[in-house]
């Protein structure tokens, strides 16, 4: 899609998108940053130790505190709602069975994005599997993404999406991760089980790949990225 | 700060705020810049229409239900990983212990067979324990029998506590003497059924591992 020269938006003016508690604005680094309004919770520790004890609500409240980040880190790893949802109840089901291996060496947070991480990749894998049992010819395939609340520059996210898939998974991880859902790469690095320098590279990486997909052919480049 | 159109790439991949302005700064007189630093930052602001935080009102029914029923569900059997992280958990002196225990036991072993080395029977069949083999292995059970029974009396003061996850050893315990006993009674009328001996010895280990549980509930 993209690599084919969609006339994307790029000179529009992309207003920042306002989430939950938190804004995104443009920093003197030039890029996104995720500033909250309110302070990061001190409750880490607190919904881990919940959890540890086994008391049902200690989920809850990550669920509460996490849940539509985690559902929409699934969605954009997986390509559907329902798909997520399945990734994000496994994943609240695996921190269940192995919350006494947890250690406190990252933050509960970290720990949890690392399963969830695995779980979709887990998915994906078995996903593909599924395919191949069903039909050799995977391409043919109808394309896997859902119905989604229109944004501002829905052909924009299509496109990203589109470009998205034809990256490498680490990119893949490492881009929705920081630029998406706002970790910064010290935390990246302990869900990938990378460098924090692994991080920012395969970033920079990422965002050059999408960049040469999502550009214009060059004959008609005008004002392209 | 002064940078030219080779620095890019870096402030791009890892740079502080103060290049990021220095960057922005000579871009304004720098077109090729410019324009690789519009397209930077167009994509992470592009990256903001994949942020899509609906509500999603029946998921954390179903997480929940799903949590209760494998709460109540009951534990699997500790695997091998599980068992390695509780002996990791055991103080060092009780490791030290069972590790010279097994030691000993090991070299006994060896010297045993340095000075009685087998000797060759004529096969009568892989099932059947020959004389020298049953001999050996009925010593071999005696000394870790010997050792399991150590363990045990250190484990005596702890198990005798009257709390109810005691008890659950306790009768954890009962039970694996009761097999113990029911085997060793078929082996002395069997002495040489392999599978006695291979299924005494699988007893034998639930026992030890149980108690190295209740020494490590004990820490």
């Amino acid at each position: 899609m993209g690599s084919v020269g969609l006339a994307l938006p790029w000179e529009h003016k992309l207003l920042a998108v306002a989430r939950d508690g938190e804004r995104r604005v443009e920093s003197g680094k030039g890029q996104a940053e995720t500033v909250r309004t309110s302070e990061e919770p001190p409750q880490d520790a607190a919904v881990a130790a919940a959890c540890l004890s086994g008391n049902l609500q200690g989920y809850e409240r990550l669920y509460q505190w996490q849940g539509k980040r985690m559902k929409n880190l699934a969605r954009n790893l997986l390509g559907s709602p329902m798909d997520a949802e399945d990734a994000v109840q496994e994943t609240f089901l695996k921190i269940q069975r192995s919350i006494s291996g947890f250690r406190g060496q990252s933050s509960f947070v970290t720990w949890t994005f690392r399963i969830l991480v695995n779980t979709c990749h887990d998915l994906r894998r078995s996903r593909v599997r599924r395919k191949d049992q069903v039909n050799e010819d995977v391409d043919s395939l109808p394309p896997h993404k859902e119905l989604r609340a229109p944004g501002a520059h829905p052909s924009l996210r299509m496109a990203l999406e589109s470009a998205l898939d034809r990256l490498s998974a680490h990119q893949r991880d490492v881009f929705l991760l920081y630029e998406v859902e706002g970790f910064r790469h010290a935390e990246i690095a302990g869900m990938l089980e990378i460098s924090e320098t692994a991080s920012k590279n395969t970033l920079f990486q990422a965002k050059r790949n999408l960049r040469s997909m999502l550009e214009p052919p060059r004959s008609s480049a005008t004002g392209a990225i | 700060m002064s940078i030219d159109c080779n620095d890019r790439r870096r402030i791009l991949l890892d740079g502080s705020s103060d290049e990021w302005a220095a960057l922005e700064q000579h871009a304004k007189s720098c077109a090729a810049c410019a324009k690789e630093l519009r397209a930077w930052k167009q994509l992470s602001v592009a990256a903001g229409e994949l942020r899509d935080y609906q509500e999603s009102p029946a998921l954390w029914s179903r997480i929940e239900s799903s949590l209760r029923q494998q709460q109540a569900a009951p534990a699997p059997p500790k695997s091998f990983w599980i068992f390695l992280d509780s002996w990791r958990r055991i103080s060092t002196a009780w490791r030290s212990a069972l590790a010279g225990a097994m030691a000993i036991l090991l070299a006994i072993s060896s010297v045993y067979l340095y000075k009685h080395p087998a000797r060759p029977v004529v096969n009568q069949g892989n099932a059947l324990l020959k004389t020298s083999a049953l001999a050996e292995v009925e010593r071999t059970e005696r000394e870790y029998i010997s050792a399991i029974d150590k363990l045990a009396a250190n484990t005596s003061p702890q198990l005798n506590v009257d709390t109810p996850l005691m008890a659950s050893y306790r009768e954890k315990l009962l039970v694996l003497d009761s097999a113990i006993a029911d085997l060793r009674a078929q082996a002395g009328e069997n002495p040489s059924y392999a599978h006695l001996h291979y299924q005494l010895l699988a007893m034998y280990q639930a026992k030890q591992q149980t108690l190295e549980d209740v020494l490590e509930t004990k820490r």
